[in-house]
């Protein structure tokens, strides 16, 4: 069996449901090698920020293989237009999708564009039904730990994040930020990528913002339920004044 | 007495005899009208044309002389007796033992066999039910009774639509207190609910004495009830004689199993004219069949306390699950449950996550940059708790969190009816400072003393005998088989506790002698309790296995479980009711255990009070092998409520709540009603009287009976042929004579 298939042993009780990206890893072109800590440190910020448990060694895993159902969480980043999806990958996309599971694209160059602009054209033939919508504000992703405007990463890119869904769920969230550029670090400890145009404060929103991302992939639209409504419009109202 | 007539013969048709009728009376006028258009009229032609006519038509109708013989004997009377259990109440004084109206109605069925000795007597009892013969005669015989209300309307339509002899005359002995017909009609409408019938209907009034009384009269709910809804009931409370009633308090409580009942709501009835109406609101939280306590505080004299109490079992349905969900920390575990949660639209979740430990987490923001609110944990289990049907504590630390004082609050909770599932992960069981606590009491596990509380080793549960005979898991293993996924360590569990059953087992390691438990359900007073001890769950709903039947298995899985803590009857291994009803002072309690297809096993019936303490349980054990339905006799149950418990095989109970009343409806209102016995007699022409009164009611004429009957001709049919001959041919000779053709 896969080493991915299985609860491996080697974590302590509890860690079996931790949040842990990984990358997905298509056709032969490599990762970016700046953000390839940007995972790492991603899981990190979200264990000594919040309660939710998270392994801090991540990897990748290509779109055909079955270790892809090992996790509902994976990260497709890139700078560079990907090659097309075989259609084993398509079948194993699909069927990762129909479980539940969440990808998130990330486009390293948003200048450029031609990574968005591939995984768009190769996402429309994965889930060719379900169209790609802008989320709105007031969406929970903005909500689901810090209280957020709107999306921040490495590079100021639109005020949205685009996302494609089934029903009330996202399966595909769609970035032009370089989010995972701006967790990226050097091995001494420094941070891997310059943020543009902001500097450590929007680097800081950033990483608010990846937290948002991984309690949404853990709890969904926990922070919708009732309960909450009522004290976060008071606190957005607070906080716009 | 004899008696002779005449008749034609009768072995023609009746469309003969009309045949010849017509043909008769058209030959007759078209002779008048033949002889009336001539100007001589011809005597000799007409007299011979009427009577060859006659004659050819008495050759077709061939008479007969009819010789009867007859006798006359007495009337039938039929005698209908109340037979309803309300003739338990005295007819006089305060103690039914010695006085009971059933035993007057005795002594009026012996005198009416005396008064109406001439008469051919039925007796017949009436009460629910189809009317049942009785015994009369001179002999006292004691009265069987039965049923709850006194139907005459009913007896009365079974009385006519019987083919047998119509009776002269009916003589009704009752106390009068019917439920048909209904008091307060005029005497039009109460001559139609009697029926069409004209015979007379004679009253005996058993008694018109009033007990000082105070009652139960009535119990009326507004609509269903429905779990956490608020429910108008009203009371309806009588008091007569001459008991001093002013304000009479009234009280409704909620039976439960294991637990004091609990007081729901109370009211004071202010009684004027003899009765009063009490509207209260009642919230029932738990579905199903509930025991409902109805009870006055009477005054002192009531000669019969015994209807002062009523039990009612409420049947209370479901509209939607309202679950509280709490997690100490997000993980796939806990996204797993919430998606299932959240995607059945019949569940109301109210969820609670703890994202952001306090004590060690460092958001790097000031509070109102945060989308976090406090635990409310006071509000949530002092204030709400009661509004959930169960509760999900989702590896939560109670020490950490605040829990452990509200454990106590909450094991109260499950003992009165509430569900509780405790999922496993590091800070749940003995990781979360559950054990030995009040919670852990009402676990289906013990949780034991270890150095570390959990196991991080993977494994693969296995299912035991119990979960391979369990409805709750047969959707899982219908999509898995026996198939289960890896599991990433485990809570360490203790033995099974009493009563509670293992689905699945650790394939290592032990509690006790046995395998330690991984899965297990049990029950805890009125409530139900699940344990289960991974915290990977999840992976039926997102990983290979799950890939292979399209997640549906984490769904399965949990469908059975909440479905079973929630007592939906598909998870059930058998189903139990109560047929009839069940009285204190009536015939044997009967159930009916049925056990759901597929289900294996010897069954267990169990039987016991709904008490605060444990009384002794009636058992019953019943062959796999049984018919089925199987309908179980228990006598002698005392009045309250009662838990029916039955287990097949290694499955879990199944449970079924009942009430059994002392003496129910038929003592809930003990005063006669002379009045109404009166407008009856009035209205059907017959007579009022009491018992005393039972020989001055008049005989009905006596009934003749045809016993002996004989037919002869009045002559033979040769002869009136020739006749017919002869006539013919003198009229065809008057006509020729006449001038006619």
């Amino acid at each position: 069996m896969a080493a991915g298939l299985a609860a491996p042993d080697a974590f302590a009780f509890g860690q079996d449901g931790a949040f842990q990206p990984r990358f997905l890893q298509t056709g032969t072109r490599a990762l970016p090698s700046a953000h390839a800590s940007g995972l790492s440190r991603w899981s990190w910020e979200l264990i000594r920020r919040t309660s939710a448990p998270a392994r801090l060694a991540v990897g990748s895993v290509t779109a055909d293989a079955a270790e892809l159902l090992a996790e509902p969480f994976t990260v497709w980043l890139g700078d560079g237009a990907v090659a097309p999806l075989s259609h084993p990958e398509i079948r194993g996309l699909r069927q990762y999708f129909a479980l539940g599971g969440v990808l998130f694209v990330d486009d390293s160059d948003p200048r450029k564009g031609d990574f968005g602009r591939s995984v768009r054209a190769e996402l429309e033939r994965v889930l060719p039904e379900s169209p790609t919508v802008r989320l709105p504000a007031q969406h929970v992703l903005y909500k689901s730990y810090y209280l957020l405007d709107g999306p921040v990463g490495r590079v100021q890119g639109p005020a949205y994040l685009e996302a494609i869904g089934s029903g009330k769920t996202l399966r595909v969230l769609l970035s032009s930020h370089d989010l995972v550029g701006a967790l990226a670090q050097q091995r001494g400890g420094s941070w891997a990528l310059p943020i543009e145009p902001g500097g450590a404060e929007q680097r800081e929103l950033a990483i608010r913002f990846a937290v948002n991302l991984a309690m949404y992939v853990l709890c969904l639209d926990y922070k919708d339920d009732q309960v909450h409504a009522e004290e976060l419009m008071r606190r957005r109202g607070r906080q716009r004044r | 007495m004899t008696a002779i007539n005449w008749a034609i013969t009768e072995d023609i048709d009746r469309s003969v005899v009309i045949l010849t009728a017509v043909l008769l009376v058209g030959s007759l006028v078209l002779l008048v009208y033949e002889l009336a258009s001539r100007r001589q009229r011809s005597w000799a032609v007409f007299v011979s044309g009427v009577l060859a006519a006659l004659c050819v038509a008495i050759a077709v109708l061939r008479p007969v002389v009819v010789e009867s013989r007859a006798n006359v004997v007495g009337p039938r009377v039929v005698v209908l007796v109340d037979q309803s259990r309300r003739l338990t109440l005295p007819a006089s004084g305060s103690s039914a033992s010695n006085n009971p109206r059933s035993a007057k109605a005795a002594l009026a069925l012996r005198e009416l066999s005396e008064r109406f000795t001439e008469a051919r007597l039925n007796a017949l009892g009436f009460s629910e039910g189809p009317l049942s013969p009785l015994t009369i005669g001179p002999e006292l015989i004691p009265l069987s009774l039965s049923g709850n209300r006194s139907d005459l309307s009913a007896a009365l339509r079974e009385l006519n639509a019987t083919t047998s002899e119509r009776p002269k005359a009916i003589v009704v002995v009752s106390d009068g207190r019917l439920a048909r017909p209904l008091d307060a009609l005029d005497d039009g409408a109460l001559k139609e609910a009697l029926g069409p019938s004209s015979v007379p209907i004679h009253t005996v009034s058993l008694t018109d004495s009033v007990p000082a009384d105070a009652s139960v009269r009535g119990i009326r709910a507004a609509g269903v009830a429905v779990a956490h809804q608020p429910l108008a009931v009203t009371v309806e409370v009588g008091c007569t004689g001459d008991l001093n009633c002013g304000r009479i308090p009234v009280k409704i409580r909620e039976l439960r199993d294991g637990v004091a009942a609990a007081e729901l709501a109370s009211g004071v009835a202010e009684i004027k004219d003899g009765s009063a109406t009490v509207e209260l609101e009642l919230t029932l939280d738990q579905a199903g069949g509930r025991v409902i306590e109805v009870s006055i505080a009477s005054p002192s004299g009531d000669e019969i306390p015994e209807n002062d109490v009523r039990h009612l079992t409420f049947m209370v349905a479901r509209e939607r699950i309202r679950l509280l969900h709490l997690a100490g920390r997000p993980t796939y575990d806990v996204r797993a449950l919430r998606r299932w949660l959240k995607s059945d639209e019949s569940v109301d979740v109210v969820a609670f996550f703890i994202l952001r430990d306090s004590d060690g987490d460092e958001p790097g923001a000031p509070a109102f940059e945060l989308a976090l609110i406090n635990f409310p944990v006071d509000e949530l289990f002092t204030e709400h708790l009661r509004s959930f049907d169960a509760v999900i504590l989702q590896d939560i630390d109670a020490a950490r969190y605040k829990l452990s004082r509200y454990l106590g609050r909450l094991a109260a909770y499950v003992q009165l009816g509430g569900g509780l599932i405790m999922v496993g992960g590091p800070s749940s069981f003995a990781g979360g400072s559950y054990a030995g606590t009040p919670l852990d009491s009402i676990l289906p596990v013990e949780q034991p003393k270890r150095d570390k509380p959990s196991d991080p080793k993977a494994f693969v549960p296995r299912y035991t005998q119990a979960g391979h005979a369990a409805e709750v898991t047969r959707p899982i293993r219908d999509l898995l088989g026996d198939a289960l996924p890896e599991m990433a360590g485990t809570n360490h569990l203790g033995q099974i506790r009493p009563g509670a059953i293992v689905l699945w087992e650790h394939p290592e390691l032990l509690a006790g002698a046995g395998s330690m438990p991984v899965l297990a359900l049990g029950e805890a007073g009125d409530g139900r309790t699940i344990a289960l001890s991974v915290d990977s769950t999840h992976r039926l709903a997102f990983g290979p296995m799950a890939a292979g039947v399209a997640g549906r298995a984490y769904g399965a899985l949990w469908d059975g479980l909440l479905g079973w803590l929630m007592r939906d009857p598909r998870y059930e291994a058998a189903r139990v009711e109560l047929v009839g009803e069940c009285l204190e002072n009536g015939p044997d309690t009967l159930l009916r255990v049925e056990r759901l297809p597929g289900m294996r096993g010897a069954l267990t019936l169990s039987v016991s009070p709904l008490t605060e303490t444990s009384g002794p349980a009636i058992v019953r054990e019943l062959g796999e092998g049984s018919v089925e339905p199987m309908e179980v006799h228990l006598p002698g149950l005392r009045a309250g409520g009662y838990t029916a418990r039955v287990r097949i095989g290694q499955a879990p109970p199944s449970r079924h709540d009942f009430a059994c009343e002392r003496s129910g409806v038929a003592w809930s209102d003990s005063r006669p009603d002379p009045e109404r016995l009166e407008a009856i007699a009035r209205v059907t022409g017959g007579q009022a009287v009491d018992t005393a009164g039972i020989a001055r009611l008049p005989m009905p004429p006596a009934t003749t009976v045809s016993s002996q009957r004989e037919v002869a001709p009045v002559a033979p049919p040769w002869v009136w042929t020739l006749a017919s001959a002869i006539l013919l041919g003198a009229h065809w000779i008057a006509r020729r004579n006449g001038g006619l053709a």
